[in-house]
């Protein structure tokens, strides 16, 4: 058994509207002159540090994690799992 | 959708509907003309199948402004003030992303509020959802409450109210009906009409994605198990964005600058430019290119349907684009002119120079109906009406109220709307949990009156008995809304049912609204608005949700500040029970949580003796001689009179012997769910008083007992003992066990 740093990262859908993102570059980075940024969107990130067989247990588990307790909605949003370390 | 279905007539039309178009139009369409039409035929736009069902409903009174047909009813309260109010479904979205189908919903129904000049003041919700301990209830009911929350308290309006029902019959199709209410100067009316040719049409707020496409098409069908992954029918809102637009459509009606205003809800921009046309007798042209899209890739049939949020509809005279540009660059939103209203008749789309959809705007906005099936469901026969079970022994009772009290649909929403701000505004008399119906003061609009909201469903009485149980509901609404002290004057509804192609479901439905019109023409509350909600169905188990009606009622307080809540006041008071006690335990909170039955009689309501009680529960809180009142509903006597004790932390010592029922069995005195009666308590000077009040239309008002200061729960039948329980361990099981179902045991209390 050994340690794994995972991150899974939970986004709204390619296509959904995502407020947070729009206004951080409205009301921010646009109105403070950057005006180059044309598009942000915003999610989050769960580092997870857990005790695994090896990296592939790790990724499952996270899955299994996130499905079986619904820390995402895959009807609003796409989530990403990256095995970071052994 | 492709030009291809469009070339072989593949359309999502039925054949009536083809006909109605060709016939009309002796043309191929256009795509986007067809997919204008599969939205606008939809069940959810089009009301095909309830729309020969529901003129049953009466809608007319001294009191109505505005009627169904517009965005929402709008009614007199007096003192130059109108009070306009809606209800509306958003099950599926909401089945399916629980925060932001909830949150939306609440979104659209501000909309709707707004959209007919008023400014949003209190919002209101009714969920169904399976029971309570299953984890999938609870991810929903997490999340629902999460959405309605968020959105409602950052736009900064309070919550007035609501109901929760939990039942199997909503395990995959949960229910959530969200209302809002607002205030306004009667003269600020605005319609949705285009009325004058020459004025120019004006999209303000976010801009058009893919989000919500099909979504009105989407809540026309079964839910199925892909579903999970239908892509682009969640919308997400913004509430930020909402509180502008809301401030910014205020200030344009304020000053004049508004000839005609429509939200885009379900079908988008379709539905605005067809609606606003066909009903002022006018047309609409708009250029398609001004629209700004998110998404560079987008066809036009998608822009026309796309059901985007925060985005509002003007129609403003020529003179005034100017002034109105004004004040929505003053609130930093964005908004386009899309085109002018035409004297046409039609709708008409233009698009990189070509027109690409020139429909009859009647083609869109009436399509032809469709004459439903309807057969008498089989479960029906099997029920036994005459059921009553064996009646409890003595020492049984402490432990059937305990039960009762920790019950899913009996137990404390405190969990649900303590997550709401309902002080926001400083509007709340009455806040949420407080009394039978919320009231708000309307301080700001000049005036000492108030108004009482209300919701109300009972989808387990419409299962059993559609027409007695719809009935009953909307009296029961009526009962709240007079607990408070308050007249009620009209309502609006949402028909929750579940397949209308299946004949049995279909007949449920039309027995439901004959219900609710027979007891609104009683009670002469006309209904003045309403949403149906069809295919609340779960295909891969075959379950329809039960029948369920849901009530938003409304009604006005002269005096706010003489508006009652629940809550037991002081020791020595004395508890009289209004109204005759039946016995009628269909459906009843007692004979399902007790027994798990289904059977028994769903109560009967005499709608004139209803008419009767309500009159003059108003009038003895008018007249300052009640100190708290309450209506009976789910759970019967006994629960209405705990919830009291439990409001006020003081106890109740009480006999039931002078209980005017046809029965003299103590249980069904205790939880039989007869409506139109009401808990009041009163001072001793004021007893011969309320007694004369209700003596002249022979309503019993029996004395039963007094409230204790010690806190406890005595109640006796003749020389008979059957309640002797601690307030405070009946406050832990009732107060608790919803934020303990959700968030876990707490250690120390």
């Amino acid at each position: 058994m050994a340690d794994f740093k995972c991150e899974i990262i939970i986004e709204g859908k390619k296509n959904a509207r995502d407020p947070e993102g729009e206004t951080i570059m409205r009301d921010l980075m646009i109105k403070h002159g950057y005006d180059m940024v044309h598009s942000v969107r915003s999610g989050k990130i769960l580092r997870v540090n857990l005790t695994a067989k090896d990296a592939k247990e790790a990724e499952a588990i996270c899955w299994k994690m996130v499905n079986e307790l619904r820390i995402y909605n895959p009807v609003a949003h796409s989530c990403t799992i990256k095995v970071l370390t052994e | 959708m492709t030009q291809e279905t469009v070339k072989k007539n593949e359309l999502n039309l039925t054949k009536e509907e083809k006909e109605a178009v060709f016939t009309t139009l002796k043309r191929d369409l256009t795509l986007p003309e067809a997919a204008m039409l599969e939205v606008m035929n939809s069940e959810h736009c089009s009301y095909k199948s309830s729309r020969p069902v529901l003129p049953k409903l009466p809608t007319e009174g001294p009191q109505v402004i505005c009627g169904p047909g517009e965005d929402a009813g709008v009614v007199d309260i007096g003192d130059g003030l109108a009070l306009v109010f809606k209800l509306e479904s958003h099950n599926h979205p909401s089945a399916l992303d629980p925060y932001n189908g909830a949150a939306t919903g609440i979104g659209g129904i501000i909309r709707d509020i707004l959209c007919m000049g008023a400014r949003p003041i209190g919002l209101l919700d009714s969920f169904r959802f399976g029971p309570l301990s299953n984890p999938h209830t609870k991810w929903l009911l997490k999340w629902v409450t999460k959405g309605v929350g968020d959105y409602g308290n950052c736009v900064g309006i309070a919550n007035a109210g609501g109901e929760i029902e939990f039942d199997p019959s909503f395990q995959v199709n949960c229910l959530i009906n969200v209302g809002c209410f607002g205030v306004m100067r009667k003269e600020e009316l605005a319609l949705s009409r285009a009325t004058t040719p020459g004025d120019k049409l004006i999209l303000l707020g976010g801009s058009t994605g893919r989000d919500g496409i099909g979504g009105a098409s989407f809540a026309s069908k079964n839910i199925t198990d892909e579903s999970e992954s239908d892509r682009g029918a969640v919308q997400i809102g913004d509430p930020y964005m909402k509180k502008l637009i809301i401030d910014a459509t205020l200030e344009a009606i304020q000053v004049g600058l508004v000839a005609g205003l429509k939200d885009l809800g379900a079908a988008g921009v379709t539905c605005s430019i067809s609606e606003t046309a066909d009903a002022g007798g006018t047309g609409t042209e708009i250029d398609l290119e001004k629209i700004r899209i998110r998404e560079s890739d987008m066809e036009p049939w998608e822009i026309l349907v796309s059901e985007s949020q925060e985005r509002m509809f003007f129609i403003v005279k020529p003179e005034n684009v100017e002034k109105i540009s004004a004040i929505f660059k003053k609130y930093d939103l964005p908004y386009e002119i899309l085109g002018t209203v035409t004297d046409s008749g039609h709708c008409v789309v233009k698009y990189k120079g070509q027109k690409i959809v020139d429909l009859p705007a009647h083609l869109l906005t009436k399509p032809p109906t469709t004459k439903r099936k309807t057969r008498k469901p089989k479960y029906l026969s099997k029920l036994d009406q005459k059921w009553l079970p064996k009646e409890p022994k003595v020492e049984e009772y402490n432990d059937l109220c305990r039960r009762l009290m920790a019950s899913d649909n009996i137990i404390s929403r405190e969990w649900v709307y303590r997550q709401y701000d309902t002080e926001i505004g400083l509007h709340s008399v009455v806040k949420s949990g407080e009394g039978d119906a919320g009231v708000f003061r309307l301080q700001e609009f000049g005036t000492k009156r108030g108004v009482a909201v209300t919701f109300d469903g009972n989808s387990s009485q419409c299962y059993l008995d559609p027409y007695n149980g719809s009935a009953a509901l909307l009296v029961e609404a009526c009962c709240n809304i007079a607990a408070v002290g308050a007249k009620p004057l009209a309502f609006t509804d949402c028909l929750n049912f579940g397949n209308p192609e299946d004949p049995e479901v279909f007949w449920t439905f039309e027995k439901a609204v004959e219900g609710l019109a027979d007891a609104a023409k009683v009670l002469e509350v006309p209904c003045v608005g309403g949403n149906v909600s069809f295919y609340n169905h779960d295909e891969a188990n075959n379950v329809a949700v039960k029948p369920s009606p849901v009530v938003f009622v409304a009604g006005v307080l002269e005096d706010a500040t003489k508006a009652v809540n629940k809550k037991l006041k002081a020791a020595d008071e004395f508890i009289f029970l209004v109204g005759e006690t039946k016995t009628e335990l269909g459906g009843s909170e007692y004979a399902k949580v007790a027994y798990n039955s289904e059977n028994g009689l769903v109560p009967q309501v005499d709608l004139s003796k209803a008419k009767l009680i309500i009159q003059d529960i108003i009038k003895v809180i008018k007249e300052g001689l009640v100190t708290a009142c309450h209506d009976i509903s789910k759970g019967g006597f006994f629960v209405a009179l705990t919830e009291m004790a439990l409001a006020g932390n003081l106890g109740f010592d009480i006999n039931l012997r002078r209980i005017v029922a046809d029965t003299e069995r103590s249980d069904i005195k205790l939880f039989s769910e007869t409506p139109a009666r009401f808990i009041i308590t009163t001072k001793e000077e004021n007893i011969e008083k309320i007694i004369a009040t209700f003596a002249r239309h022979e309503i019993p008002a029996s004395f039963l007992g007094k409230v204790s200061s010690e806190k406890r729960l005595v109640i006796q039948d003749k020389d008979k003992q059957l309640v002797n329980l601690s307030l405070d361990e009946i406050n832990q099981v009732w107060k608790y066990r919803l934020e303990e179902e959700m968030e876990g045991k707490k250690e120390e209390r």
